[in-house]
C-alpha cells in the first residue's frame, strides 16, 4: 500500500470538507456579480501608473523602434519607407555588422563567464567566513553605486598611454602592450572594468542564497566525510542553482546591452576592436544620424536577447533545481 | 453718478483694448545656445537682453545647455518640432544641420546686411551651397600653442608665424626628452594639418577621398609623429582625447599642442609657465589655414522669423561683438572687432596676436562632407592603432574611408 506524505493528505481533507459545508449551508440570497473584486481593483489602481508608464515609455517607443527600423529616418528628416532594406544592408553590405556582431558575442560569453565564477568565488568566500562578511558584503558592492561612465572616464586614465597601468605592468615585468593601444587587449581591458563594476551583485545576491542553505545539510555530509569541494559541489551548488540561474539569466542580458564601459573608454576602437552593438545603436542613431539603420540593429540585439534567454530556459531544466 | 460709471467703465475697456494691443505687438523669441560657465550663461543673456534694449518689442529667452549634450538635443528637438526661434550653429556642424534654419541671401539682399565686415573664410563656414545660413560671432584658426619655458630650456628659438614643417619636427624632437614630449596630438587633428599643408581629403565634387596620394600622405606625416619620430605621447581612442592633450600641455607634459583662440581664456589661468602661440606649421607652400567658428541661424519652424532676423543682427553686430572680445569670449566674426580680442585675450600670450593675424590673412573654409562627425568618429578609432605602429596610413585611410561610406 502507498504511503502518502502529510501533505498529500491534505487536499482530500479539504475537500471533503467543502463538499460536507456545501451541504449543509443554508441556501445565500443571489448577489449580483462584480466585474473586479475590490481588493483587485485596488490593486489595477495602484499598478495603473506603472502601467502607463510602461505602454508610454516602453512598450510605444518599443513599437516605434520596430517601425523605425523600415525607414531611413535621419531625425532631422521625414521618415520615407525603405521596407527591408536597413536589414539586407546589415547582413549582406555593412564591412562592420560582423565585427559589432563577434565582439558582443565575445564579450557577453567572456563576461558572462568571468562575472559567474568570480562572484560565486567570493560569495563562498565571504559565506566561510566567521567575521567581517557585512564589510566584505558592502566593499564590493560599493561600485555598483557608483555611476558607469564616471568609473570608466577614471579607469581611461589608469589605462591610458603611460598612465598607472603600464607603470605596474612595466614594474612586474609583464611585457603586456598598453590596454587601449592593442586591439586584441582592448577588450579585456572593458572586461575588467566592467566586472570590477557590477561583479558585487551578483556577490550579495549568491552570499544571501548560500547563507539560506540548511546547516543541517553540510552538518550530514560532514559526518559522511564530505571535504569542502564536495558539499560545495553537491549540496551548495544544486540548492542555490534556482539564484545562480536567475543572475546568468540578468547578467547575459545585460552584458549583450554593454555601452557605458566601451562609450567613455574605447568609442568602439582601437579600429573596430571594441565596438559591440549598443554602441554601433547609439553611434550610427545619435552620430551618424541613421536612425532607421539603427532602429534595424536595436532589433537584431532583442532578437540575440532572446534568443539567448529562451536557450538559457530550456537548458536550465539540465542543471537548475527547485525545490518542489 | 451714471456718466464717472460710464466714464470708467469705458477707460477699463480702453485701457484693456490697449493693453491686448500692445502685448500683440510684443514678440517673444526662443534662443537656444550651449555654454561651458556661468560666466558663459551671462554673457549670452546680456547679449539677449541687448536685443530687447535695441528693439523694446522683442523679448529673447535663453535656454542654455552645455557642448556636448546641446548638438544630441538638437536633432532631438528639431525631430520632436520643438526648435527655438533662434539657434545657435558651429561652423563644423552646419553641413549637418543647415536644412534646420532658413537661408539668409534674400533678407541679407533686401536689408543690403554687410556680409563683408565679417572674415570671408568663417562666412563659407556658415555657408552650404554658397547661401548662407548665420551670422556668425566668433571665427577661429587652429595655432600652435607652445610651453616658452620649455622652448627657451631646450634652446629652440621661439617660432615665427608661417614656419615650415621640417623646422616645427626639428623643435618637436629637440623638445622630446626626460619622458616629456615635443607635441601632442589627436586623430582630428588630421584633417586641419592635412588643410595647412594643402593636402585634399575631400575631392573637388565635396566628396571624401581618404585614399587619394595626397590625404594619405599627409596621414604618413601625421602618424609619423608618433610612430616614427616619437615626437607625440600615443593616445586613446577613448572619450575627449583633446581634453587629455590639453592636460598634459597644461601639466608641462607636451610642450606644443594644437587648438583655437577659443580656449585662450582658461589658458592662462591653468598652466605654470610662459605661454606662446604660432600658426600651425606649413607644408611645401604657403600656409592654408583653416576656421571654425560659430553664429546664429533662424529655424524654419519659427512664427517670428521677422523678429529674429532683427534679432540674430544684434547678436552679431559690432557692439555685442566687442563686449564677447573684451571679456575674452571670443576672437570676433567681425574683422573690425577683432583688436579687442586682441587688447583682451592674448595680450598674456607671446605673440598671440600675430599667429592668429597670419592664420586668418591665410585662412581658408574648412573642407568637411555632410557626414563629418562620423568621419571624426572614425578617425578617433582607426588613428591611435596607427600611432601605435600596428597598421601603416594607407590601411588607416582605407578603412576609415570605406566605413565612412556605410
Amino acid at each position: 500500500m502507498r504511503q502518502l506524505s502529510p501533505w498529500q493528505e491534505l487536499p482530500l481533507m479539504e475537500e471533503d470538507m467543502s463538499q460536507s459545508a456545501v451541504a449543509e449551508l443554508p441556501l445565500q440570497p443571489v448577489q449580483s456579480r462584480r466585474f473586479l473584486k475590490p481588493e483587485t481593483q485596488t490593486a489595477m489602481l495602484f499598478l495603473l501608473p506603472s502601467f502607463l508608464g510602461f505602454m508610454i515609455f516602453m512598450a510605444l517607443p518599443i513599437l516605434a523602434s520596430l517601425g523605425l527600423s523600415f525607414t531611413n529616418w535621419q531625425l532631422i528628416s521625414t521618415p520615407s519607407f525603405v521596407g527591408f532594406q536597413n536589414y539586407i544592408k546589415l547582413f549582406t553590405v555593412d564591412p562592420a555588422f560582423y565585427t559589432i556582431l563577434r565582439n558582443t558575442l565575445f564579450f557577453a560569453v567572456e563576461y558572462l563567464a568571468l562575472n559567474i565564477a568570480v562572484s560565486l568565488t567570493l560569495a563562498v568566500w565571504i559565506s566561510s567566513l566567521k567575521r567581517g562578511k557585512a564589510i566584505f558584503r558592502v566593499i564590493f558592492f560599493l561600485p555598483t553605486f557608483t555611476p558607469t561612465i564616471a568609473a570608466s572616464v577614471v579607469w581611461l586614465l589608469i589605462f591610458t598611454p603611460d598612465g598607472l597601468a603600464d607603470a605596474v605592468i612595466r614594474a612586474l615585468g609583464l611585457g603586456l602592450p598598453n590596454f587601449l593601444l592593442n586591439p586584441t587587449w582592448a577588450m579585456q581591458a572593458i572586461i575588467l572594468v566592467t566586472l570590477w563594476a557590477n561583479v558585487g551583485y551578483n556577490v550579495v545576491m549568491f552570499n544571501a542564497a548560500l547563507d539560506l542553505v540548511p546547516k543541517h545539510y553540510l552538518e550530514a555530509a560532514t559526518i559522511d566525510g564530505a571535504n569542502a569541494w564536495q558539499q560545495f559541489w553537491r549540496i551548495r551548488l544544486p540548492l542555490i542553482s534556482p539564484t545562480v540561474f536567475f543572475a546568468t539569466v540578468m547578467t547575459a542580458i545585460t552584458s549583450l546591452q554593454v555601452f557605458d564601459e566601451i562609450f567613455a573608454m574605447t568609442r568602439g576602437g582601437p579600429g573596430s576592436a571594441t565596438a559591440t552593438l549598443g554602441f554601433a545603436i547609439y553611434q550610427k542613431g545619435f552620430t551618424n544620424f541613421q536612425m532607421g539603420y539603427a532602429s534595424a540593429l536595436a532589433w537584431v540585439m532583442f532578437v540575440m536577447i532572446m534568443a539567448l534567454t529562451i536557450l538559457q530556459f530550456h537548458m536550465q531544466r539540465k542543471w537548475v533545481h527547485y525545490d518542489d | 453718478m451714471k456718466v464717472l460709471k460710464k466714464t470708467l467703465m469705458l477707460a477699463a475697456i480702453g485701457g484693456s483694448l490697449f493693453a491686448t494691443a500692445a502685448s500683440a505687438e510684443q514678440v517673444n523669441l526662443t534662443w537656444q545656445m550651449w555654454t561651458g560657465s556661468d560666466a558663459d550663461t551671462k554673457s549670452w543673456q546680456h547679449l539677449a537682453d541687448m536685443v530687447t534694449a535695441k528693439y523694446p518689442d522683442i523679448k529673447v529667452t535663453l535656454t542654455t545647455t552645455g557642448w556636448v549634450d546641446y548638438w544630441t538635443r538638437l536633432p532631438v528637438l528639431a525631430a520632436s518640432g520643438q526648435l527655438a526661434d533662434i539657434v545657435s550653429m558651429q561652423s563644423l556642424r552646419m553641413p549637418n544641420f543647415y536644412s534646420l534654419l532658413e537661408p539668409l541671401n534674400d533678407r541679407i539682399a533686401a536689408d543690403k546686411f554687410d556680409v563683408g565686415a565679417f572674415t570671408p573664410s568663417i562666412i563659407g563656414g556658415m555657408s552650404v551651397d554658397k547661401q548662407l545660413y548665420g551670422l556668425p560671432y566668433d571665427v577661429g584658426p587652429w595655432v600652435i600653442y607652445y610651453n616658452q619655458d620649455a622652448l627657451e630650456a631646450a634652446g629652440v628659438p621661439l617660432p615665427k608665424p608661417g614656419w615650415t614643417l621640417a623646422e616645427f619636427t626639428d623643435a618637436a624632437k629637440k623638445l622630446t626628452k626626460d619622458g616629456k614630449y615635443g607635441f601632442g596630438i589627436t586623430p582630428q587633428n588630421y584633417s586641419v594639418l592635412a588643410s595647412a599643408w594643402g593636402d585634399k581629403y575631400v575631392n573637388d565634387s565635396g566628396v571624401l577621398d581618404l585614399t587619394n596620394p595626397s590625404a594619405i600622405a599627409a596621414a604618413e606625416t601625421v602618424i609619423g609623429f608618433a610612430a616614427k619620430d616619437k615626437i607625440a605621447p600615443l593616445v586613446p581612442s577613448g572619450a575627449d582625447v583633446g581634453n587629455v592633450v590639453q592636460g598634459r600641455f597644461y601639466s608641462g607634459n607636451v610642450a606644443m599642442y594644437v587648438d583655437g583662440p577659443w580656449s585662450i581664456i582658461g589658458m592662462k589661468d591653468k598652466v605654470k609657465f610662459k605661454v606662446g602661440s604660432t600658426t600651425l606649421p606649413r607644408g611645401e607652400g604657403e600656409l592654408t589655414a583653416v576656421t571654425a567658428g560659430s553664429g546664429f541661424g533662424i529655424a524654419t519652424t519659427s512664427q517670428n522669423k521677422d523678429a529674429a532676423w532683427k534679432a540674430i543682427q544684434v547678436l552679431t553686430s559690432p557692439e555685442a561683438l566687442a563686449f564677447l572680445a573684451e571679456g575674452g569670449r571670443a576672437l570676433p566674426a567681425r574683422t573690425a572687432s577683432q583688436s579687442s580680442w586682441y587688447k583682451v585675450a592674448a595680450k598674456d600670450i607671446t605673440n598671440g596676436g600675430e599667429a592668429i593675424d597670419y592664420s586668418l590673412t591665410h585662412s581658408v573654409p574648412y573642407v568637411i562632407t555632410n557626414n563629418w562627425a562620423a568621419v571624426e568618429n572614425l578617425f578617433n578609432q582607426y588613428f591611435p592603432p596607427a600611432f601605435a605602429g600596428s597598421a601603416d596610413a594607407k590601411q588607416t585611410m582605407d578603412a576609415i574611408q570605406s566605413l565612412a561610406q556605410q
